[in-house]
Protein backbone atom coordinates (compact mmCIF):
# COMPACT_ATOMS: atom_id res chain seq x y z
CA UNK A 1 0.00 0.00 0.00
CA UNK A 2 2.72 2.34 0.93
CA UNK A 3 4.30 1.58 -2.39
CA UNK A 4 1.10 2.58 -4.07
CA UNK A 5 0.75 5.23 -2.88
CA UNK A 6 4.62 6.31 -3.44
CA UNK A 7 4.37 5.46 -6.63
CA UNK A 8 1.03 7.32 -7.98
CA UNK A 9 2.07 10.70 -6.01
CA UNK A 10 5.03 10.58 -7.65
CA UNK A 11 3.15 10.33 -11.32
CA UNK A 12 0.27 12.88 -9.93
CA UNK A 13 3.04 15.13 -8.55
CA UNK A 14 5.57 15.23 -11.57
CA UNK A 15 2.66 16.57 -13.95
CA UNK A 16 3.36 20.09 -15.11
CA UNK A 17 -0.53 20.43 -14.12
CA UNK A 18 0.93 20.37 -10.57
CA UNK A 19 2.92 22.99 -10.57
CA UNK A 20 0.31 25.38 -12.34
CA UNK A 21 -1.78 24.83 -9.71
CA UNK A 22 0.94 25.65 -7.33
CA UNK A 23 1.71 28.55 -8.88
CA UNK A 24 -2.40 29.44 -8.98
CA UNK A 25 -2.08 28.79 -5.28
CA UNK A 26 0.55 30.85 -4.17
CA UNK A 27 -0.52 33.96 -7.14
CA UNK A 28 -4.24 34.09 -6.88
CA UNK A 29 -4.71 34.56 -2.72
CA UNK A 30 -1.50 37.26 -3.05
CA UNK A 31 -3.50 39.03 -5.45
CA UNK A 32 -6.60 38.97 -3.88
CA UNK A 33 -4.43 40.48 -0.77
CA UNK A 34 -2.74 43.34 -2.62
CA UNK A 35 -6.84 44.04 -3.69
CA UNK A 36 -7.68 44.07 0.13
CA UNK A 37 -4.58 46.39 0.67
CA UNK A 38 -5.52 48.35 -2.24
CA UNK A 39 -9.29 48.89 -1.27
CA UNK A 40 -8.95 49.93 2.29
CA UNK A 41 -6.73 52.66 2.01
CA UNK A 42 -9.85 54.22 -0.17
CA UNK A 43 -13.27 55.32 1.93
CA UNK A 44 -15.60 52.64 2.73
CA UNK A 45 -18.19 53.29 0.29
CA UNK A 46 -20.28 50.15 0.05
CA UNK A 47 -18.75 47.64 3.02
CA UNK A 48 -18.06 44.88 0.45
CA UNK A 49 -17.94 41.41 1.59
CA UNK A 50 -18.06 40.96 5.11
CA UNK A 51 -14.55 39.44 5.45
CA UNK A 52 -12.67 41.18 2.57
CA UNK A 53 -13.88 44.62 4.26
CA UNK A 54 -12.82 43.75 8.02
CA UNK A 55 -9.86 41.86 6.51
CA UNK A 56 -7.12 44.47 6.78
CA UNK A 57 -7.35 45.04 10.49
CA UNK A 58 -5.45 41.82 10.57
CA UNK A 59 -3.11 39.81 8.47
CA UNK A 60 -4.64 36.97 10.51
CA UNK A 61 -8.04 37.61 9.38
CA UNK A 62 -6.61 37.77 5.40
CA UNK A 63 -6.37 33.80 5.51
CA UNK A 64 -10.27 33.81 6.18
CA UNK A 65 -11.03 35.98 3.45
CA UNK A 66 -9.29 34.34 0.57
CA UNK A 67 -10.48 30.82 1.78
CA UNK A 68 -14.06 32.49 1.81
CA UNK A 69 -13.22 33.59 -2.12
CA UNK A 70 -11.65 30.53 -3.15
CA UNK A 71 -13.23 27.50 -1.85
CA UNK A 72 -16.36 28.93 -4.25
CA UNK A 73 -14.82 28.22 -7.02
CA UNK A 74 -11.11 27.79 -7.67
CA UNK A 75 -10.49 24.82 -4.93
CA UNK A 76 -13.42 23.02 -5.85
CA UNK A 77 -11.69 23.41 -9.53
CA UNK A 78 -8.48 22.16 -8.41
CA UNK A 79 -9.94 19.42 -6.28
CA UNK A 80 -12.22 17.94 -8.82
CA UNK A 81 -9.09 18.27 -11.24
CA UNK A 82 -7.07 15.93 -8.95
CA UNK A 83 -9.77 13.47 -8.12
CA UNK A 84 -11.40 13.10 -11.11
CA UNK A 85 -7.91 12.37 -12.60
CA UNK A 86 -6.90 9.91 -10.80
CA UNK A 87 -7.69 6.58 -12.60
CA UNK A 88 -8.33 8.11 -15.95
CA UNK A 89 -5.32 9.78 -16.52
CA UNK A 90 -3.90 6.18 -16.33
CA UNK A 91 -6.29 4.54 -18.42
CA UNK A 92 -6.09 7.88 -21.16
CA UNK A 93 -2.59 6.97 -21.43
CA UNK A 94 -2.82 3.24 -22.04
CA UNK A 95 -1.28 2.33 -18.63
CA UNK A 96 -4.21 1.59 -16.73
CA UNK A 97 -4.30 -1.83 -17.91
CA UNK A 98 -0.39 -2.88 -17.00
CA UNK A 99 -1.62 -1.55 -13.70
CA UNK A 100 -4.01 -3.64 -13.21
CA UNK A 101 -2.10 -7.15 -15.04
CA UNK A 102 -0.14 -7.38 -12.30
CA UNK A 103 -0.88 -8.76 -8.66
CA UNK A 104 -2.08 -5.78 -7.24
CA UNK A 105 -5.65 -5.26 -5.50
CA UNK A 106 -7.95 -3.32 -7.74
CA UNK A 107 -9.20 -1.56 -4.30
CA UNK A 108 -5.73 -0.98 -2.98
CA UNK A 109 -4.57 0.73 -6.04
CA UNK A 110 -7.98 3.03 -6.24
CA UNK A 111 -7.65 3.57 -2.75
CA UNK A 112 -4.09 4.53 -3.19
CA UNK A 113 -5.25 7.25 -6.21
CA UNK A 114 -7.76 8.81 -3.68
CA UNK A 115 -5.29 9.09 -1.09
CA UNK A 116 -3.10 10.82 -3.03
CA UNK A 117 -5.84 13.05 -4.62
CA UNK A 118 -6.82 13.30 -0.89
CA UNK A 119 -3.35 14.50 0.09
CA UNK A 120 -2.94 17.31 -2.91
CA UNK A 121 -6.36 18.55 -1.97
CA UNK A 122 -5.52 19.15 1.44
CA UNK A 123 -1.97 20.31 0.33
CA UNK A 124 -4.01 22.78 -1.78
CA UNK A 125 -5.75 24.20 0.86
CA UNK A 126 -2.94 24.59 2.98
CA UNK A 127 -0.95 26.76 0.09
CA UNK A 128 -3.90 29.09 0.35
CA UNK A 129 -4.23 29.77 3.64
CA UNK A 130 -0.11 29.66 3.78
CA UNK A 131 -0.04 32.93 0.73
CA UNK A 132 -2.83 34.45 2.18
CA UNK A 133 -1.16 34.42 5.48
CA UNK A 134 2.50 35.62 4.53
CA UNK A 135 1.11 37.98 2.43
CA UNK A 136 -1.23 39.42 4.99
CA UNK A 137 1.11 39.48 7.74
CA UNK A 138 3.69 41.34 5.69
CA UNK A 139 1.06 44.25 4.26
CA UNK A 140 -1.02 44.55 7.70
CA UNK A 141 0.70 43.07 10.61
CA UNK A 142 -0.64 40.12 13.21
CA UNK A 143 -3.43 42.36 15.37
CA UNK A 144 -6.34 41.44 17.17
CA UNK A 145 -9.63 42.71 15.26
CA UNK A 146 -12.81 44.23 16.18
CA UNK A 147 -15.75 42.95 14.01
CA UNK A 148 -18.87 44.63 13.92
CA UNK A 149 -21.47 41.32 14.65
CA UNK A 150 -24.42 40.83 12.39
CA UNK A 151 -23.64 44.24 10.36
CA UNK A 152 -23.29 45.92 13.25
CA UNK A 153 -26.64 45.49 14.73
CA UNK A 154 -25.26 43.79 17.61
CA UNK A 155 -22.73 45.95 18.52
CA UNK A 156 -18.74 44.64 17.80
CA UNK A 157 -16.90 41.57 19.52
CA UNK A 158 -13.28 41.61 19.85
CA UNK A 159 -10.98 38.32 18.46
CA UNK A 160 -7.51 38.21 19.60
CA UNK A 161 -4.21 37.10 17.59
CA UNK A 162 -4.37 33.47 19.07
CA UNK A 163 -7.78 32.96 18.93
CA UNK A 164 -7.80 33.96 15.22
CA UNK A 165 -4.68 32.16 14.59
CA UNK A 166 -6.48 28.86 15.97
CA UNK A 167 -9.59 29.94 13.93
CA UNK A 168 -7.57 29.91 11.05
CA UNK A 169 -6.20 26.55 11.78
CA UNK A 170 -10.05 24.95 12.28
CA UNK A 171 -11.45 26.99 9.08
CA UNK A 172 -8.22 25.78 6.40
CA UNK A 173 -8.75 21.60 8.01
CA UNK A 174 -12.72 22.76 8.05
CA UNK A 175 -12.78 23.29 4.44
CA UNK A 176 -10.05 20.65 3.38
CA UNK A 177 -11.90 18.43 5.03
CA UNK A 178 -15.33 19.69 3.40
CA UNK A 179 -13.73 18.70 -0.10
CA UNK A 180 -14.27 15.03 1.26
CA UNK A 181 -17.23 13.95 -0.71
CA UNK A 182 -15.77 15.71 -3.90
CA UNK A 183 -12.94 13.46 -3.41
CA UNK A 184 -15.35 10.18 -3.39
CA UNK A 185 -17.37 11.35 -6.30
CA UNK A 186 -14.09 12.33 -8.49
CA UNK A 187 -12.60 9.31 -7.62
CA UNK A 188 -16.28 7.42 -8.53
CA UNK A 189 -16.32 9.29 -11.79
CA UNK A 190 -12.37 8.62 -12.38
CA UNK A 191 -13.34 5.13 -12.56
CA UNK A 192 -16.26 5.41 -15.48
CA UNK A 193 -14.21 7.27 -17.84
CA UNK A 194 -11.08 6.87 -19.94
CA UNK A 195 -10.99 10.83 -20.78
CA UNK A 196 -9.75 12.78 -17.55
CA UNK A 197 -11.22 15.51 -19.15
CA UNK A 198 -14.72 14.06 -18.65
CA UNK A 199 -14.37 13.49 -15.07
CA UNK A 200 -13.25 16.13 -13.85
CA UNK A 201 -15.81 17.99 -15.78
CA UNK A 202 -18.39 15.90 -14.11
CA UNK A 203 -17.38 15.91 -10.75
CA UNK A 204 -16.95 19.72 -10.79
CA UNK A 205 -20.08 19.87 -12.41
CA UNK A 206 -21.98 18.31 -9.90
CA UNK A 207 -20.42 20.63 -7.17
CA UNK A 208 -21.29 23.72 -8.87
CA UNK A 209 -24.94 22.03 -9.34
CA UNK A 210 -24.78 21.18 -5.86
CA UNK A 211 -23.95 24.89 -4.67
CA UNK A 212 -26.87 26.13 -7.44
CA UNK A 213 -29.52 24.18 -6.35
CA UNK A 214 -28.57 25.03 -2.78
CA UNK A 215 -28.95 28.68 -3.09
CA UNK A 216 -32.63 28.01 -3.95
CA UNK A 217 -33.92 28.20 -0.35
CA UNK A 218 -37.67 26.87 -1.74
CA UNK A 219 -36.06 23.06 -2.05
CA UNK A 220 -35.63 23.17 1.57
CA UNK A 221 -34.62 20.41 3.74
CA UNK A 222 -33.10 18.24 0.55
CA UNK A 223 -30.24 20.77 0.57
CA UNK A 224 -29.18 19.58 3.46
CA UNK A 225 -27.99 16.16 1.98
CA UNK A 226 -25.74 18.46 -0.52
CA UNK A 227 -22.45 18.04 -0.27
CA UNK A 228 -21.86 21.86 -0.31
CA UNK A 229 -24.65 23.28 1.67
CA UNK A 230 -22.31 22.75 5.10
CA UNK A 231 -19.12 24.10 3.27
CA UNK A 232 -19.27 27.71 4.55
CA UNK A 233 -20.53 26.88 8.21
CA UNK A 234 -16.43 27.64 9.69
CA UNK A 235 -17.05 31.61 8.64
CA UNK A 236 -19.22 32.15 11.62
CA UNK A 237 -16.28 31.80 13.85
CA UNK A 238 -15.22 34.66 12.15
CA UNK A 239 -18.66 37.01 11.57
CA UNK A 240 -19.88 35.96 14.83
CA UNK A 241 -17.82 34.64 17.11
CA UNK A 242 -19.38 31.47 17.46
CA UNK A 243 -18.27 27.75 16.33
CA UNK A 244 -21.37 26.81 14.51
CA UNK A 245 -22.93 23.48 15.11
CA UNK A 246 -23.54 23.18 11.28
CA UNK A 247 -19.39 22.17 11.37
CA UNK A 248 -19.91 18.79 12.96
CA UNK A 249 -22.87 17.94 10.66
CA UNK A 250 -21.14 19.18 7.76
CA UNK A 251 -18.05 16.64 8.61
CA UNK A 252 -21.25 14.06 9.36
CA UNK A 253 -22.51 15.00 5.12
CA UNK A 254 -18.64 14.58 4.01
CA UNK A 255 -18.27 11.50 5.94
CA UNK A 256 -20.92 9.51 5.00
CA UNK A 257 -20.16 10.82 0.95
CA UNK A 258 -16.84 9.44 1.65
CA UNK A 259 -18.22 6.16 2.83
CA UNK A 260 -20.94 5.40 0.89
CA UNK A 261 -19.62 7.00 -2.71
CA UNK A 262 -16.03 5.40 -1.80
CA UNK A 263 -17.73 1.91 -1.57
CA UNK A 264 -19.45 1.86 -4.70
CA UNK A 265 -16.48 3.44 -6.72
CA UNK A 266 -14.32 0.33 -5.03
CA UNK A 267 -17.62 -1.93 -5.44
CA UNK A 268 -17.62 -0.40 -9.64
CA UNK A 269 -13.73 -0.30 -10.22
CA UNK A 270 -13.50 -3.75 -9.33
CA UNK A 271 -15.68 -5.45 -11.68
CA UNK A 272 -14.92 -3.45 -14.62
CA UNK A 273 -13.43 -4.54 -17.81
CA UNK A 274 -10.46 -2.99 -18.14
CA UNK A 275 -9.91 -2.32 -22.03
CA UNK A 276 -7.28 1.06 -21.61
CA UNK B 1 1.76 -35.05 -17.92
CA UNK B 2 2.44 -32.14 -20.12
CA UNK B 3 3.28 -28.99 -18.82
CA UNK B 4 -0.27 -26.78 -19.13
CA UNK B 5 0.42 -22.99 -18.67
CA UNK B 6 -2.31 -20.99 -20.25
CA UNK B 7 -5.86 -22.83 -20.32
CA UNK B 8 -8.39 -20.86 -22.10
CA UNK B 9 -11.90 -23.55 -21.39
CA UNK B 10 -15.64 -22.94 -22.77
CA UNK B 11 -14.85 -19.00 -23.31
CA UNK B 12 -17.52 -16.48 -24.55
CA UNK B 13 -17.63 -12.36 -24.03
CA UNK B 14 -20.69 -10.51 -25.10
CA UNK B 15 -20.53 -6.86 -25.75
CA UNK B 16 -23.88 -5.81 -26.15
CA UNK B 17 -24.73 -7.35 -29.53
CA UNK B 18 -21.36 -8.92 -29.98
CA UNK B 19 -20.02 -12.03 -29.56
CA UNK B 20 -16.56 -11.30 -29.03
CA UNK B 21 -15.10 -14.07 -28.30
CA UNK B 22 -17.55 -17.73 -28.39
CA UNK B 23 -17.10 -20.70 -26.62
CA UNK B 24 -13.42 -20.69 -27.26
CA UNK B 25 -11.05 -22.82 -26.01
CA UNK B 26 -7.41 -23.68 -26.36
CA UNK B 27 -4.10 -24.31 -24.11
CA UNK B 28 -0.67 -23.54 -24.44
CA UNK B 29 1.62 -26.18 -22.54
CA UNK B 30 5.93 -25.02 -21.35
CA UNK B 31 8.26 -24.02 -23.84
CA UNK B 32 5.48 -23.56 -26.87
CA UNK B 33 5.47 -20.34 -29.18
CA UNK B 34 1.65 -20.42 -29.60
CA UNK B 35 0.28 -18.11 -32.15
CA UNK B 36 -2.91 -16.26 -31.92
CA UNK B 37 -3.75 -15.64 -35.70
CA UNK B 38 -6.76 -13.30 -36.94
CA UNK B 39 -7.90 -10.60 -38.74
CA UNK B 40 -8.84 -7.45 -37.11
CA UNK B 41 -11.64 -7.74 -34.92
CA UNK B 42 -11.31 -11.49 -34.33
CA UNK B 43 -11.39 -11.45 -30.68
CA UNK B 44 -6.99 -11.75 -30.13
CA UNK B 45 -6.93 -9.11 -27.56
CA UNK B 46 -10.06 -9.33 -25.96
CA UNK B 47 -8.66 -13.67 -25.15
CA UNK B 48 -5.94 -12.27 -24.09
CA UNK B 49 -7.38 -9.42 -21.38
CA UNK B 50 -9.16 -12.53 -20.43
CA UNK B 51 -6.06 -14.21 -19.97
CA UNK B 52 -4.43 -11.13 -17.80
CA UNK B 53 -7.41 -10.84 -15.83
CA UNK B 54 -8.87 -7.32 -17.12
CA UNK B 55 -11.76 -8.33 -18.20
CA UNK B 56 -14.49 -11.18 -17.03
CA UNK B 57 -15.60 -13.99 -19.23
CA UNK B 58 -19.48 -14.10 -19.34
CA UNK B 59 -19.24 -17.86 -19.81
CA UNK B 60 -16.01 -20.25 -19.15
CA UNK B 61 -13.05 -20.01 -17.89
CA UNK B 62 -9.35 -18.93 -18.34
CA UNK B 63 -6.57 -20.31 -16.41
CA UNK B 64 -2.51 -19.66 -15.58
CA UNK B 65 -0.37 -22.49 -14.46
CA UNK B 66 -3.81 -24.35 -13.72
CA UNK B 67 -4.91 -21.73 -10.99
CA UNK B 68 -8.79 -19.72 -12.37
CA UNK B 69 -7.69 -16.33 -13.38
CA UNK B 70 -8.89 -13.80 -11.34
CA UNK B 71 -8.33 -10.13 -11.51
CA UNK B 72 -5.09 -9.15 -9.60
CA UNK B 73 -4.51 -12.74 -8.88
CA UNK B 74 -0.81 -13.93 -7.85
CA UNK B 75 0.02 -16.13 -10.81
CA UNK B 76 0.14 -12.72 -12.71
CA UNK B 77 3.55 -12.57 -11.35
CA UNK B 78 4.71 -15.52 -13.32
CA UNK B 79 2.99 -13.55 -16.72
CA UNK B 80 4.83 -10.53 -18.55
CA UNK B 81 2.89 -8.97 -20.84
CA UNK B 82 2.09 -6.38 -24.13
CA UNK B 83 -1.90 -6.13 -24.49
CA UNK B 84 -2.37 -3.92 -27.33
CA UNK B 85 0.02 -0.92 -27.69
CA UNK B 86 2.63 -0.62 -24.76
CA UNK B 87 1.76 2.48 -22.85
CA UNK B 88 3.78 4.40 -20.25
CA UNK B 89 2.98 7.30 -18.14
CA UNK B 90 4.02 10.27 -20.79
CA UNK B 91 5.49 12.67 -18.51
CA UNK B 92 7.94 10.51 -17.08
CA UNK B 93 11.25 8.75 -18.67
CA UNK B 94 11.48 5.45 -19.53
CA UNK B 95 13.63 4.46 -16.72
CA UNK B 96 11.37 6.02 -14.49
CA UNK B 97 8.14 4.39 -15.99
CA UNK B 98 10.46 0.84 -15.62
CA UNK B 99 10.97 1.48 -11.54
CA UNK B 100 7.77 2.95 -10.61
CA UNK B 101 5.47 0.35 -12.42
CA UNK B 102 8.06 -2.18 -10.36
CA UNK B 103 7.48 -0.83 -7.25
CA UNK B 104 3.89 -0.14 -7.54
CA UNK B 105 3.62 -4.08 -7.87
CA UNK B 106 5.60 -4.13 -4.39
CA UNK B 107 8.58 -5.04 -5.70
CA UNK B 108 12.15 -4.43 -4.36
CA UNK B 109 14.32 -2.61 -7.25
CA UNK B 110 16.64 -5.04 -6.24
CA UNK B 111 15.19 -8.21 -7.52
CA UNK B 112 14.00 -6.42 -10.81
CA UNK B 113 16.08 -7.94 -13.25
CA UNK B 114 16.71 -4.18 -14.73
CA UNK B 115 20.09 -4.56 -16.28
CA UNK B 116 18.92 -7.63 -18.63
CA UNK B 117 15.86 -5.76 -19.29
CA UNK B 118 17.73 -2.33 -20.13
CA UNK B 119 19.44 -4.31 -22.16
CA UNK B 120 16.90 -5.65 -24.41
CA UNK B 121 15.26 -2.45 -24.78
CA UNK B 122 18.46 -0.93 -25.78
CA UNK B 123 17.01 2.83 -26.09
CA UNK B 124 20.95 3.91 -24.46
CA UNK B 125 20.40 7.36 -23.25
CA UNK B 126 16.89 7.64 -24.46
CA UNK B 127 16.01 5.77 -21.48
CA UNK B 128 16.19 8.67 -19.41
CA UNK B 129 13.98 10.91 -21.69
CA UNK B 130 10.35 11.44 -21.18
CA UNK B 131 8.18 8.43 -23.03
CA UNK B 132 6.19 11.10 -25.04
CA UNK B 133 9.39 12.22 -27.10
CA UNK B 134 9.44 7.82 -27.89
CA UNK B 135 8.65 6.69 -31.17
CA UNK B 136 6.16 3.67 -30.91
CA UNK B 137 8.80 0.91 -32.08
CA UNK B 138 11.24 2.30 -28.61
CA UNK B 139 7.66 2.44 -26.57
CA UNK B 140 7.63 -1.03 -27.72
CA UNK B 141 10.82 -2.24 -26.78
CA UNK B 142 10.47 -0.89 -23.45
CA UNK B 143 7.34 -2.47 -23.13
CA UNK B 144 9.29 -5.52 -23.86
CA UNK B 145 11.82 -4.15 -21.21
CA UNK B 146 9.23 -3.82 -18.46
CA UNK B 147 7.67 -6.89 -19.42
CA UNK B 148 10.93 -9.14 -18.69
CA UNK B 149 11.72 -7.17 -15.01
CA UNK B 150 10.09 -9.94 -13.33
CA UNK B 151 11.35 -12.42 -14.93
CA UNK B 152 8.32 -14.36 -16.25
CA UNK B 153 7.71 -17.36 -17.51
CA UNK B 154 5.05 -16.95 -19.97
CA UNK B 155 4.95 -13.94 -22.29
CA UNK B 156 1.84 -13.17 -23.40
CA UNK B 157 2.14 -10.47 -26.44
CA UNK B 158 -0.94 -9.10 -28.34
CA UNK B 159 0.35 -7.88 -31.82
CA UNK B 160 3.71 -6.61 -30.93
CA UNK B 161 4.62 -5.34 -34.46
CA UNK B 162 1.59 -3.36 -35.18
CA UNK B 163 2.46 -0.28 -36.15
CA UNK B 164 5.89 -0.68 -36.36
CA UNK B 165 7.90 0.37 -39.49
CA UNK B 166 9.68 -2.56 -41.07
CA UNK B 167 13.34 -2.03 -39.22
CA UNK B 168 11.56 -2.01 -36.13
CA UNK B 169 9.34 -5.52 -36.82
CA UNK B 170 12.76 -7.12 -37.82
CA UNK B 171 14.21 -5.72 -34.20
CA UNK B 172 11.43 -7.02 -32.23
CA UNK B 173 10.99 -10.55 -33.96
CA UNK B 174 14.85 -11.07 -33.57
CA UNK B 175 13.80 -10.04 -29.71
CA UNK B 176 11.09 -12.67 -29.61
CA UNK B 177 13.53 -15.20 -31.34
CA UNK B 178 16.19 -14.34 -28.26
CA UNK B 179 13.40 -14.61 -25.90
CA UNK B 180 11.99 -18.25 -27.33
CA UNK B 181 15.71 -19.86 -27.49
CA UNK B 182 16.06 -18.74 -23.74
CA UNK B 183 13.07 -21.32 -23.13
CA UNK B 184 10.56 -18.83 -22.82
CA UNK B 185 6.90 -20.05 -23.28
CA UNK B 186 4.86 -17.45 -25.31
CA UNK B 187 1.43 -16.94 -26.33
CA UNK B 188 1.16 -14.22 -29.60
CA UNK B 189 -1.18 -12.67 -31.40
CA UNK B 190 -1.01 -11.46 -34.69
CA UNK B 191 -2.79 -10.64 -38.07
CA UNK B 192 0.08 -11.89 -39.87
CA UNK B 193 0.18 -15.02 -40.86
CA UNK B 194 4.01 -14.69 -41.95
CA UNK B 195 4.78 -13.62 -38.50
CA UNK B 196 3.15 -16.48 -36.92
CA UNK B 197 4.77 -18.36 -39.68
CA UNK B 198 8.32 -17.10 -38.40
CA UNK B 199 8.05 -16.78 -34.85
CA UNK B 200 5.36 -19.70 -33.43
CA UNK B 201 5.76 -23.57 -33.15
CA UNK B 202 2.22 -24.08 -32.42
CA UNK B 203 -0.78 -21.64 -33.50
CA UNK B 204 -4.58 -21.35 -34.31
CA UNK B 205 -6.80 -19.55 -36.60
CA UNK B 206 -9.88 -17.79 -34.88
CA UNK B 207 -12.03 -15.35 -36.42
CA UNK B 208 -15.87 -13.98 -35.30
CA UNK B 209 -14.69 -14.83 -31.56
CA UNK B 210 -14.33 -19.08 -32.98
CA UNK B 211 -11.76 -21.16 -33.84
CA UNK B 212 -11.27 -22.03 -37.05
CA UNK B 213 -8.47 -24.18 -37.01
CA UNK B 214 -5.45 -25.63 -34.86
CA UNK B 215 -2.00 -27.52 -34.33
CA UNK B 216 1.79 -26.89 -35.42
CA UNK B 217 2.44 -24.94 -37.72
CA UNK B 218 4.81 -26.92 -39.71
CA UNK B 219 1.60 -29.40 -39.71
CA UNK B 220 -0.61 -26.39 -40.84
CA UNK B 221 2.06 -25.43 -43.31
CA UNK B 222 2.60 -28.68 -44.52
CA UNK B 223 2.27 -28.38 -48.09
CA UNK B 224 -0.92 -29.39 -49.62
CA UNK B 225 -2.19 -29.05 -53.24
CA UNK B 226 -4.13 -25.88 -53.01
CA UNK B 227 -2.27 -23.28 -55.19
CA UNK B 228 -3.40 -19.67 -56.17
CA UNK B 229 -3.24 -17.29 -59.72
CA UNK B 230 -3.27 -14.15 -60.42
CA UNK B 231 -4.56 -12.92 -63.74
CA UNK B 232 -5.77 -9.89 -65.98
CA UNK B 233 -9.39 -11.68 -65.73
CA UNK B 234 -10.78 -13.38 -63.20
CA UNK B 235 -13.99 -13.86 -64.30
CA UNK B 236 -12.90 -15.98 -67.30
CA UNK B 237 -10.06 -17.36 -65.40
CA UNK B 238 -12.83 -18.62 -63.15
CA UNK B 239 -15.49 -19.63 -65.49
CA UNK B 240 -12.47 -21.79 -67.30
CA UNK B 241 -11.05 -23.18 -63.78
CA UNK B 242 -14.48 -24.50 -62.57
CA UNK B 243 -14.55 -26.62 -65.91
CA UNK B 244 -11.30 -28.54 -65.31
CA UNK B 245 -11.46 -31.66 -64.29
CA UNK B 246 -8.48 -31.71 -62.06
CA UNK B 247 -9.31 -28.71 -60.11
CA UNK B 248 -11.55 -28.26 -57.42
CA UNK B 249 -13.33 -25.58 -54.98
CA UNK B 250 -12.45 -22.98 -56.95
CA UNK B 251 -12.72 -19.56 -54.75
CA UNK B 252 -12.18 -15.73 -55.83
CA UNK B 253 -9.93 -14.92 -52.76
CA UNK B 254 -8.03 -11.78 -52.68
CA UNK B 255 -6.82 -10.20 -55.55
CA UNK B 256 -6.74 -13.70 -57.26
CA UNK B 257 -8.46 -17.16 -57.38
CA UNK B 258 -7.59 -20.14 -54.55
CA UNK B 259 -8.26 -23.82 -55.80
CA UNK B 260 -7.31 -27.13 -54.82
CA UNK B 261 -5.41 -29.40 -57.62
CA UNK B 262 -7.05 -32.86 -57.39
CA UNK B 263 -4.74 -34.23 -59.70
CA UNK B 264 -1.80 -33.30 -62.35
CA UNK B 265 0.71 -30.57 -62.03
CA UNK B 266 0.50 -26.98 -60.88
CA UNK B 267 1.61 -26.27 -64.94
CA UNK B 268 -1.07 -28.24 -66.16
CA UNK B 269 -3.46 -24.94 -64.57
CA UNK B 270 -1.35 -21.86 -66.16
CA UNK B 271 -0.97 -24.01 -69.70
CA UNK B 272 -4.86 -24.24 -69.51
CA UNK B 273 -5.31 -20.27 -68.23
CA UNK B 274 -2.42 -19.39 -71.02
CA UNK B 275 -4.25 -21.43 -73.85
CA UNK B 276 -6.80 -19.74 -73.13
CA UNK B 277 -6.14 -16.36 -74.15
CA UNK B 278 -5.76 -15.12 -69.86
CA UNK B 279 -3.02 -13.33 -68.92
CA UNK B 280 -1.36 -15.44 -66.11
CA UNK B 281 0.49 -12.88 -63.44
CA UNK B 282 0.95 -15.10 -60.36
CA UNK B 283 0.97 -19.09 -59.91
CA UNK B 284 1.78 -20.74 -56.49
CA UNK B 285 1.18 -23.23 -54.29
CA UNK B 286 -0.75 -22.38 -50.95
CA UNK B 287 -0.12 -23.69 -47.63
CA UNK B 288 -2.93 -25.04 -45.63
CA UNK B 289 -2.14 -22.29 -42.90
CA UNK B 290 -2.64 -20.00 -45.33
CA UNK B 291 -5.62 -21.51 -46.79
CA UNK B 292 -7.27 -21.59 -43.76
CA UNK B 293 -6.62 -17.50 -42.56
CA UNK B 294 -7.50 -16.68 -46.72
CA UNK B 295 -10.69 -18.56 -46.13
CA UNK B 296 -11.19 -15.99 -43.40
CA UNK B 297 -11.01 -13.14 -45.95
CA UNK B 298 -13.77 -14.97 -48.07
CA UNK B 299 -15.74 -14.80 -45.56
CA UNK B 300 -16.20 -10.78 -46.20
CA UNK B 301 -13.51 -9.78 -43.75
CA UNK B 302 -12.34 -7.20 -45.97
CA UNK B 303 -9.74 -5.17 -46.07
CA UNK B 304 -8.74 -5.52 -42.80
CA UNK B 305 -6.58 -8.24 -43.71
CA UNK B 306 -2.95 -8.43 -45.01
CA UNK B 307 -2.49 -8.50 -48.02
CA UNK B 308 -1.47 -12.03 -49.57
CA UNK B 309 1.70 -10.90 -50.93
CA UNK B 310 2.70 -9.29 -47.26
CA UNK B 311 2.54 -13.73 -46.16
CA UNK B 312 4.11 -14.65 -48.73
CA UNK B 313 7.27 -12.58 -48.64
CA UNK B 314 8.42 -14.88 -45.67
CA UNK B 315 7.27 -18.44 -47.06
N1 LIG C 1 -15.70 -2.67 -25.08
C1 LIG C 1 -16.23 -3.12 -26.21
N2 LIG C 1 -17.48 -2.77 -26.56
C2 LIG C 1 -18.03 -3.22 -27.69
N3 LIG C 1 -17.42 -4.05 -28.54
C3 LIG C 1 -16.19 -4.45 -28.26
C4 LIG C 1 -15.53 -4.00 -27.09
N4 LIG C 1 -14.31 -4.57 -27.08
C5 LIG C 1 -14.21 -5.32 -28.19
N5 LIG C 1 -15.33 -5.25 -28.89
C6 LIG C 1 -15.59 -6.00 -30.13
O1 LIG C 1 -15.16 -7.31 -29.93
C7 LIG C 1 -14.56 -7.83 -31.08
C8 LIG C 1 -13.18 -8.36 -30.78
O2 LIG C 1 -12.31 -7.30 -30.48
P1 LIG C 1 -10.77 -7.54 -30.19
O3 LIG C 1 -10.64 -8.58 -29.16
O4 LIG C 1 -10.17 -6.22 -29.91
O5 LIG C 1 -10.24 -8.11 -31.58
P2 LIG C 1 -8.75 -8.24 -32.13
O6 LIG C 1 -7.80 -7.99 -31.01
O7 LIG C 1 -8.67 -9.62 -32.66
O8 LIG C 1 -8.61 -7.23 -33.21
C9 LIG C 1 -14.59 -6.71 -32.10
O9 LIG C 1 -15.71 -6.91 -32.92
C10 LIG C 1 -14.76 -5.49 -31.28
O10 LIG C 1 -15.44 -4.51 -32.01
MG1 LIG D 1 -6.36 -6.50 -30.90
Amino acid sequence: MIALIRTEFTKAASRTRSLVILLLLIGLPTLIVVAINARSGRPDRDGGEGLFRLASQSGLLVPAAVLSATSGFLLIVIAGTLAGDSVASDANWGNLRYLLMRPVSRARLLIAKAFVAGMLIWAATILVTLAALIAGLILFGAHPVTIPSLGGLLGTFNISGGALALRVLIATAYVAFGFSALLAIGTLFSTLTDTAASAIGATVGVYIVSEILNSITQLGQVRYAFPTHYLDAWETMFTQNTYSKEMIVGIVVQVAYLVVVGAVAIAVFDRKDIRS
Amino acid sequence: MSDVIVEVDGVSKRFGEVNAVEDFSFHVERGQVYGLLGPNGAGKSTTLRMIMGLERPNSGVTRLFGTAVTAGCPELTRVGAIVEQAAFVPHLSGMRNLKLWWMAGGGRMADADLDNALAIADLGEAIDRKVKTYSQGMKQRLGFARLLLGRPELLVLDEPTNGLDPGEIREIRELIGRLTHQGATVLLSSHHLSEVEQVCSHALVMNHGRLITSGTVSDLVGTTKSIYVEVDDRAAAHELLVQLPSVINVQMQGDGLVMVLRDGRRSDVGAALVSAGIRLETLMPTQRLEDAFLDLLAAGDGGAVPSLQAAQVSS
